[in-house]
C-alpha cells in the first residue's frame, strides 16, 4: 500500500545538512518534510563545528585560509560555494543554538582562529566553532595544567592516555578515576550525561571530583555533561569546584552531537517542518529532467512524497547513500544520481596506507556550480554527498553542510519567489 | 647475553614447531622454541580455519585422507578448546562434475573418513542458505579449529614442562661446527639483543621458509614452493557447517564458519617470497563468486578482510628426476646425515594444520633415533592447556559467560564478546605491547567493525595497566590499525565500506589518531 503525500520540497537525510537545509526551507515559507533512513552523522561526530583544520598542515585561521584552499582546490565544496558563505551560515547556526532547547547553552568561536581541542587520545584537534562546554580545553588560549577524570564504567574514554599524550603535547595533565554506579559494568556517555541532567547526582558527582582536585587545574571531563541542560551542568560543575571545566568528546554515541541534532531539530519544528525518520528513500518518479516524487520505504508501508523540490542531503559514501558495489561501480542509491570523482575502471579505489588519501574518499554526487545534481532541475545536493571534500581529514565536515545546505535552500527559496511572483 | 644451553632447539612457532616442542617436552627434553614474530603468525594463522575430516583428500591423495581422519580424531580430543565441532557437508552444485559424487562416496569408504549421503532437503533444512540447485550432500566429520587456541595451548604445555617460547626472535645464523649443528643465534627483533641458543638437536620448523634455515645450516638443496592462497571473511555465520564442493579440490570450493565469522577459500597461486601477501583483484572476484555458488546473495554479506596464506609445498632437489608434479603437500622430515652428512639437525616442512601432531611426532621420532634413544610419543592422549575437562567450543560461550557478569565485567569488543578481565588477564600473560599478538589470542579486532571501537579501548586499558609510555600507546594504536587496513582495503565494497568510513571518522575525526604527539 502506498501513501501519498503533497509537500513544497522533500529534504532527504537528517545530519547537520539536511536539518539545516529543512529548517531554512521552513523558515522560508516552504512546505517542508525532511525524510531519513537514520540520524544523520551528528550522533557520531564530536559536536564541534569544523571549517577547515588541515590543509594539510594544522590551520590556525580558517576564515583567512580559505581563499587560497579553494584556490588549491577548485573542485572543493568551499570552491563551488565561496569562502564568504561560510560566515553567514555559521551565524545562523549560533543564532539556533541560542533560540535552542537547551537554555543558555552556546557555541563559541569564528572563522578567525581554530580553537586547539583534545580529543579522547590525546591529540590537539582544530575547530572553529565550538560548544561552550569544550572551550576551556583549547591549547592554542591555554597550556594551563589540567586534571582528566574518568570513570572506570565508561570504556569509551581513558584519561591516563589522554593525559600522557596531552602531557607530551606540552599540557601538564595527570588523570584520576571516578567511581560512578550505573548498576552495570558498562555505560556510555550518553547515559553518564542523563545522570547528570539529574541535580542530586550532579552534586554528589561534584563532591567526589573535588576531593580528587589539586590546586590550578582545569579539569577535563568525557563529552557528557547533561543532554537537556548542558549549560547549567557545566556552569554549575565550575562553580563547584571553582575552576574551568571542558569537555573531551568520546567514542560515538556522541552527546554534544546530539545536542547539536536536537538544535536543529528544534529550529526545523519551530518554522514548521516535519521530520520522519525511519524512513528510507528507494526510488523517485521522473518527468524529463524534473523528479516529481519520491519513494520512501518505511514501516511496513511506502509513501510517495510529491514535491516542487528535493534537497539531497543523505551522507553520501558515510550513509550507503552513495555506494561501491561488489562490481566495483559507484552508485547513488536513492535516484541514481550520476556520480562524480569516482576511480574508473582499473584504478586504485583504496592504497595500502590506511592514512593516505583514498582515491575514492572525494567520490560526490555530480553537481552544477549551484549545486544541483547533474541531468535533474529541481534536485540540490548538500553536506557529504557532495564531491571533492575528505572532511574527517580537512576538518571541514560542519562548515561544509552548513554552508551547503544554506545555499541549496537558498537556491529553492528564490526559485519559489520567482515563481510565485510570475 | 649468556647463552642458552638446552636439548632441543626448534625453528618456527608455527603449529609444527609448536607441535615438536611439545611433544618433545611429554618426552622429557628440554626445549627452546624461537620464531622470529608471534606464534601462528605466519602460515598456521593464515588459513581457513578448517580442521579437515579428511573428505577433500579421499579421491586424489588417499594417503592424505587417512592421515586426516585419524589426527581429526586426535586433535578433538586433546585441543578441545580450539575446536567447534561444526559438521561438514560435501554438496555437488551445478557446476560440479555429478560422476565425483560417487568417487567421493567411495573414497571415504575405502580411507576410513565417517561420510553418510543425506537427503538435499535435509541439508537445506539445517542450512537454509545453500544453493537449493545442489543435487547431493554428503555429511562428513569436519570442524573448524582456532590455530592461535591451538598453538598457544601447545606452547603453554610445553612451557608447563619447562620449555621456553621466545617469540620476536628471529634467527640470524645457524652455529655448525664440522658436520655438526650445535645452535643457532637469535635477535630479538624488540631489543636487537642478540642471543645464542646451544642445542643438542636443532629442528627446522620454519615452514615456507624452512630453506633459509637449512642454507644458514650451509645445506643445500632443500626447495620450498610457496603456494599462496586468499582466503576472505565474510561478517555472518553464512552456514553453520563447513560447505565443501563436491568435486576435485580446486579454488573457492571450501566455506568454513568460524567463530563470528565465515571464511571462503582458497587459491593457489606460485610465488617466491613466502612473505609476499600481495591479493589480486581478479582473485577476489573470483573468491566472490565462488562464494554466489555455494550461498546464493554471498556477495551482499560484509567481505570483512582478505588475507593470504603460503603452503610450504616441499621438493628436494637432491632427488632425481624431480619435477613439480612430484611436488607433495604430504610432509616431509629431511634427515640430514643422511642426506648432507649433517648432524644434530633436522628439517620437517611440507604438511597441513590438521596433521601438525603427525609431524611433530615424526620429527620427535627423528630427533630420539639419531640420539640413540627410545622415548615414545604420547601425544595423542595428552590434553593441551585450556582444554582439560571440557568439550568443544561452542559459539555462544563468550556470550553466556558474559550475560553471568554484566555488573561486574566490561564489554570491550562487542563484535567478538571480549570482556575486560579476559582482556586484562590476556595482556598481563602475553606481557606484550602489539595489540596484534592480543588479536591473535582473543580474536580482537577481527569483527564487523574491525577495531573501530574495540581498539581505542584496548589501547587506554594496556596504557593504563603496563605503565607504558605514551609513545609506546600510540605505537600499538597506530600500528594495528596499519595492519588491519591490510586486509581490509582491496576487498572493501558495500556496507562495509561506511564500516570503513565510520571507522574513519572515529580515528581520524574524533581522536585525531594522525596528529598525536610523537
Amino acid at each position: 500500500m502506498t501513501a501519498e503525500r503533497h509537500v513544497d520540497a522533500v529534504v532527504i537525510g537528517a545530519g547537520t545538512a539536511g536539518l539545516t537545509a529543512g529548517a531554512l526551507l521552513a523558515e522560508g515559507g516552504a512546505r517542508v518534510v525532511v525524510v531519513a533512513k537514520g540520524v544523520g552523522s551528528t550522533h557520531l561526530a564530536p559536536g564541534t563545528v569544523d571549517v577547515l583544520g588541515y590543509d594539510p598542515d594544522r590551520v590556525e585561521a580558517p576564515g583567512a585560509a580559505l581563499a587560497g584552499f579553494v584556490a588549491a582546490h577548485p573542485e572543493h565544496p568551499y570552491a563551488r560555494l565561496g569562502p564568504d558563505a561560510v560566515e553567514p551560515a555559521l551565524e545562523w547556526f549560533r543564532a539556533k543554538v541560542q533560540a535552542g532547547p537547551q537554555p543558555g547553552y552556546a557555541y563559541v568561536g569564528d572563522l578567525a582562529r581554530n580553537h586547539m581541542l583534545p580529543t579522547a587520545a590525546g591529540a590537539l584537534r582544530p575547530s572553529a566553532l565550538v560548544p561552550e562546554t569544550m572551550a576551556p580545553g583549547d591549547a592554542a588560549a591555554d597550556t594551563s595544567p589540567v586534571c582528566v577524570a574518568g570513570m572506570r564504567v565508561l570504556r569509551d574514554f581513558h584519561p591516563e592516555l589522554c593525559a600522557a599524550n596531552l602531557t607530551a603535547a606540552g599540557i601538564p595533565a595527570r588523570a584520576v578515576e571516578l567511581e560512578v554506579d550505573m548498576g552495570r559494568a558498562d555505560a556510555n556517555a550518553l547515559g553518564l550525561a542523563r545522570r547528570l541532567d539529574d541535580p542530586s547526582f550532579r552534586a554528589a558527582f561534584a563532591g567526589q571530583l573535588g576531593s580528587k582536585l589539586r590546586g590550578g587545574e582545569r579539569v577535563a571531563l568525557p563529552a557528557m555533561l547533561g543532554l537537556r541542560d548542558p549549560h547549567r551542568v557545566w556552569t554549575e560543575l565550575q562553580e563547584r569546584l571553582d575552576t574551568p571545566v571542558f569537555e573531551i568528546p568520546t567514542l560515538p554515541p556522541s552527546v554534544p552531537g546530539m545536542r547539536l541534532s536536537d538544535v536543529l531539530r528544534a529550529a526545523l519544528r519551530a518554522a514548521g517542518g516535519r521530520l520522519v525518520l525511519g524512513s528510507e528513500v528507494v526510488g523517485g518518479e521522473r518527468d524529463g529532467a524534473r523528479v516529481s516524487a519520491v519513494r520512501v520505504h518505511a514501516s511496513g508501508h511506502d509513501v510517495l512524497y510529491h514535491a516542487r523540490w528535493f534537497v539531497l542531503a543523505a551522507g553520501g559514501l558515510n550513509s550507503g547513500s552513495i555506494e561501491l558495489g561488489s562490481d566495483w561501480v559507484v552508485r547513488e542509491t536513492a535516484l541514481g544520481l550520476p556520480v562524480h570523482g569516482a576511480p574508473g575502471p582499473g584504478e586504485p579505489r583504496f592504497l595500502p596506507d590506511v592514512f593516505a588519501e583514498q582515491p575514492l574518499s572525494r567520490v560526490g554526487i555530480a553537481v552544477d556550480a549551484g549545486l544541483r545534481a547533474e541531468g535533474t532541475e529541481n534536485v540540490l545536493v548538500a553536506g557529504a554527498s557532495l564531491p571533492g571534500a575528505v572532511p574527517w581529514k580537512e576538518g571541514s565536515g560542519e562548515g561544509i553542510a552548513l554552508t551547503s545546505a544554506h545555499r541549496a535552500a537558498a537556491a529553492v527559496l528564490a526559485a519559489e519567489r520567482i515563481e510565485a511572483t510570475a | 647475553m649468556a647463552p642458552l644451553s638446552t636439548d632441543l632447539l626448534v625453528i618456527g612457532g608455527g603449529a609444527t614447531g609448536a607441535g615438536v616442542a611439545f611433544d618433545a617436552a611429554l618426552r622429557g627434553f628440554d626445549v627452546v622454541l624461537v620464531d622470529r614474530a608471534d606464534l601462528a603468525e605466519g602460515t598456521s594463522g593464515r588459513f581457513h580455519g578448517l580442521l579437515h575430516s579428511g573428505g577433500r583428500y579421499v579421491v586424489k591423495d588417499p594417503n592424505a585422507a587417512i592421515e586426516c581422519i585419524g589426527e581429526n580424531r586426535i586433535v578433538r580430543e586433546i585441543a578441545a578448546d580450539a575446536i567447534e565441532d561444526t559438521g561438514g557437508f560435501f554438496v555437488s552444485t551445478p557446476w560440479d562434475d555429478p560422476a565425483y559424487a560417487d568417487r567421493f562416496a567411495q573414497g571415504c569408504a575405502d580411507t576410513g573418513v565417517d561420510c553418510e549421503e543425506i537427503p538435499v532437503a535435509q541439508a537445506l533444512r539445517e542450512e537454509p542458505r545453500l544453493n537449493p540447485d545442489i543435487s547431493r550432500a554428503f555429511r562428513v566429520p569436519d570442524a573448524n579449529v582456532d590455530a592461535w587456541k591451538l598453538v598457544w595451548g601447545l606452547a603453554r604445555g610445553a612451557q608447563e614442562r619447562g620449555g621456553r617460547i621466545l617469540t620476536y626472535h628471529e634467527v640470524v645464523g645457524v652455529h655448525r661446527e664440522g658436520d655438526e649443528v650445535t645452535g643457532a643465534r637469535v635477535r630479538d627483533a624488540r631489543t636487537g639483543d642478540e642471543l645464542d641458543v646451544e642445542a643438542a638437536m636443532t629442528v627446522n620448523a620454519a615452514g615456507a621458509w624452512a630453506h633459509h634455515i637449512a642454507e644458514m645450516a650451509g645445506i643445500e638443496g632443500v626447495r620450498i614452493l610457496p603456494g599462496r592462497g586468499i582466503m576472505i571473511a565474510m561478517n555472518h555465520r553464512l552456514v553453520n557447517t563447513v560447505v565443501n564442493r563436491c568435486q576435485s579440490p580446486t579454488d573457492g570450493d571450501i566455506l568454513v564458519p568460524i567463530r563470528t565469522v565465515s571464511v571462503i577459500g582458497t587459491t593457489d597461486v606460485h610465488t617466491d617470497d613466502p612473505d609476499d601477501h600481495t591479493v589480486l583483484q581478479d582473485e577476489v572476484d573470483a573468491m566472490l563468486d565462488d562464494g554466489e555458488k555455494l550461498v546464493p546473495g554471498f556477495k551482499r554479506a560484509r567481505a570483512l578482510r582478505v588475507w593470504t596464506g603460503v603452503r610450504p609445498l616441499f621438493e628436494d632437489a637432491k632427488e632425481e628426476g624431480t619435477d613439480t608434479r612430484d611436488v607433495t603437500r604430504a610432509h616431509a622430515i629431511l634427515d640430514h646425515v643422511e642426506r648432507d652428512g649433517v648432524k644434530r639437525f633436522l628439517t620437517i616442512t611440507g604438511g597441513k594444520l590438521t596433521t601438525y601432531r603427525l609431524m611433530a611426532k615424526d620429527a620427535v621420532d627423528a630427533v630420539c633415533a639419531q640420539r640413540g634413544e627410545t622415548r615414545p610419543c604420547t601425544t595423542s592422549t595428552a590434553v593441551l592447556p585450556g582444554s582439560a575437562d571440557r568439550g568443544p567450543y561452542l559459539l555462544g560461550e563468550r556470550l553466556e559467560r558474559k550475560e553471568e557478569h554484566l555488573r561486574d565485567d566490561q564489554l570491550v569488543c562487542e563484535c567478538e564478546m571480549i570482556a575486560r578481565s579476559k582482556l586484562e588477564e590476556v595482556m598481563r600473560r602475553r606481557a606484550t605491547t602489539n595489540l596484534d599478538d592480543i588479536r591473535r589470542s582473543l580474536r580482537l579486532g577481527m569483527g564487523p567493525c574491525q577495531g573501530g571501537f574495540c581498539i581505542p579501548r584496548a589501547t587506554g586499558i594496556l596504557h593504563a595497566m603496563n605503565g607504558m609510555s605514551h609513545e609506546e600507546a600510540n605505537a600499538s594504536l597506530l600500528g594495528f590499525l596499519r595492519e588491519r587496513w591490510k586486509g581490509v582495503w582491496p576487498i572493501l565494497y558495500g556496507d562495509q565500506v561506511r564500516q570503513a568510513r565510520l571507522d574513519d571518522w572515529i580515528f581520524q575525526g574524533v581522536l585525531d589518531v594522525e596528529h598525536l604527539p610523537g
